[in-house]
């Protein structure tokens, strides 16, 4: 079984400093953390804060761009693609495209250092 | 060379700089702060030893070195290599010519993924170089929030991946919508001055090469066809403006003679390609109304004003906005008579139309053609307060004079 295990902290707590040594800290965890999993991850990464995130609202083949992550309570997330594209109109093309069974939201956030 | 001539100089090159810089470094506040740079040394150099021979390309090549010695004092600073940026990038300049980038700019700055109401204000600010201050007077917002939304939308620029291309073909229709609106108001800003000493004026022209470039790219859609003629039309009349005096001669009292006949053909040709294009749109009617005007060959033509009436009419019937029912008001004054003029104007929401100078003008002349001249100069005093153009303002301060004298005419 594989299991994507998705990690939920409050963003505003990390601030704009990267040099900021709690955060230095905790990547440092991080990596000793993914490490001692071996092969037990199959893969893994930091995601850019909400501020980078556009939603693609979808209704049938109608769709709507939205600047933020704005997917509604009622909508739960049941899966997800890791993909490696030039740049974010790539990305909205593929998300567009994405199955879903009547309508939904893709959110799409740049993965950090990708 | 003045201080005023300086910031003139600075504010027309920015646009043209920027995106220049922008399509080659990808990184928008660094261009922003390599072309401050350039004009923090242009000042102190040019009030010495005089300006250059070609200022903008000055300009042009100042920033670029600046922006590159900022990537390499970051890079050892940080290690830190920016997205996106190749290595010619950061090669020396080669070229004095400054390649004119500010489609691209306005396709970033106008993304679908970017907040709506930052759109058009990122533009204004990026391609026609306007402060933060005067963008924010003109969306009715706070200095401060202005910041905070260009903040946030060059952030969403740097981190969500944006490209700096134009979009490709399949893109088109969603792209552009955004693009045409944002042009919209910057030309409505241009517009407004018809002594072009607005602070927005100089990008009039800009409009016109803009405008081009689009029309040029997209060469069968209805809408960029329409603003094409529309910013033509209306640039056409410039000359006819101002009168003598220096006031503004409102539309109906323009010689036609002094308008640019060059302008009104090519918007001819671009208005006709338009209406072959597509569907009689809000762009394309607008369009139109400017033609019926600048049909009229000579004073003794009698004002086109029953056929711009109907093309008013086709115009709420398209979309009903305050903003048009105001200009068809003034033509309702003419065709039907003041009266008429003043209960479709009355019908408006006058709260949310308070502090809008245009709304305070029409009524203003309506209440006065009525002979209602108390409440006519409480307009025109409100009009006064938020028109800040000087052509308009000498019009309605001259108005007002011939009102308290009680001389005015009831034509």
């Amino acid at each position: 079984m594989q299991y994507m295990l998705m990690i939920y902290e409050d963003e505003s707590q990390f601030g704009a400093d990267k040099n900021n040594p709690q955060i230095k800290a905790l990547i440092a965890q991080h990596m000793e953390f993914s490490k001692s999993l071996g092969a037990t991850r199959v893969g893994g990464a930091g995601l850019a804060a909400t501020a980078s995130a556009t939603t693609v609202r979808r209704s049938g083949d109608e769709h709507i761009i939205h600047d933020g992550p704005f997917i509604e309570a009622r909508e739960q997330l049941g899966g997800f693609y890791l993909i490696d594209v030039p740049d974010l109109d790539a990305a909205l093309e593929i998300a567009k495209k994405i199955p879903l069974l009547t309508s939904g939201s893709i959110e799409i956030r740049p993965v950090l250092g990708g | 060379m003045s201080h005023q001539t300086l910031e003139q100089v600075f504010r027309e090159a920015s646009g043209h700089i920027v995106a220049a810089l922008a399509a080659r470094f990808r990184n928008l506040d660094l261009c922003e702060d390599a072309f401050g740079e350039a004009c923090v040394r242009a000042a102190t150099a040019w009030l010495r030893t005089g300006p250059p021979e070609d200022p903008r390309s000055w300009l042009y090549c100042v920033a670029r070195r600046c922006a590159i010695d900022r990537l390499r004092q970051q890079r050892t600073q940080e290690k830190y290599t920016p997205l996106l940026l190749s290595e010619d990038a950061m090669e020396e300049p080669d070229s004095e010519e400054i390649p004119d980038e500010r489609l691209r700019l306005i396709f970033v700055c106008c993304h679908p993924a970017i907040a709506a109401e930052s759109r058009a204000a990122l533009t204004l600010k990026l391609v026609c170089g306007l402060s933060t201050r005067e963008i924010a007077q003109a969306f009715l917002v706070s200095e401060a929030t202005m910041g905070q939304r260009f903040v946030r939308a060059k952030r969403k620029i740097a981190e969500s991946g944006i490209s700096f291309e134009v979009p490709g073909a399949n893109a088109w229709p969603e792209r552009l919508a955004a693009v045409l609106s944002t042009l919209d108001v910057a030309y409505s800003k241009a517009h407004e001055a018809a002594a072009c000493d607005g602070s927005h004026a100089n990008f009039a022209t800009e409009m016109l090469e803009l405008t081009k470039t689009l029309a040029f790219l997209i060469p069968c859609d209805a809408d960029v066809l329409a603003l094409a003629a529309t910013v033509r039309f209306a640039e056409a009349r410039r000359p006819a403006r101002v009168r003598d005096d220096s006031s503004m001669c409102p539309l109906a009292e323009q010689d036609p003679h002094k308008w640019r006949r060059d302008l009104i053909d090519e918007a001819h040709a671009y208005l006709q390609r338009s209406l072959r294009a597509g569907r009689a749109s809000f762009r394309v009617v607008q369009a139109q109304i400017q033609a019926v005007w600048c049909s009229r060959a000579s004073l003794q033509d009698p004002p086109p004003w029953s056929e711009v009436l109907s093309l008013y009419d086709e115009l709420i019937a398209i979309r009903d906005d305050p903003f048009v029912r105001i200009n068809r008001a003034v033509v309702i004054a003419e065709v039907v008579g003041p009266q008429a003029a003043l209960a479709e104007i009355d019908s408006l929401d006058g709260i949310r139309l308070q502090g809008y100078g245009p709304f305070h003008a029409v009524r203003a002349d309506v209440l006065r053609r009525l002979h209602r001249a108390s409440e006519a100069l409480q307009e025109y005093t409100a009009a006064l307060e938020c028109i800040h153009t000087s052509a308009e303002r000498t019009w309605l301060m001259q108005q007002m004079h011939r009102l308290s004298e009680g001389t005015a005419s009831s034509i």
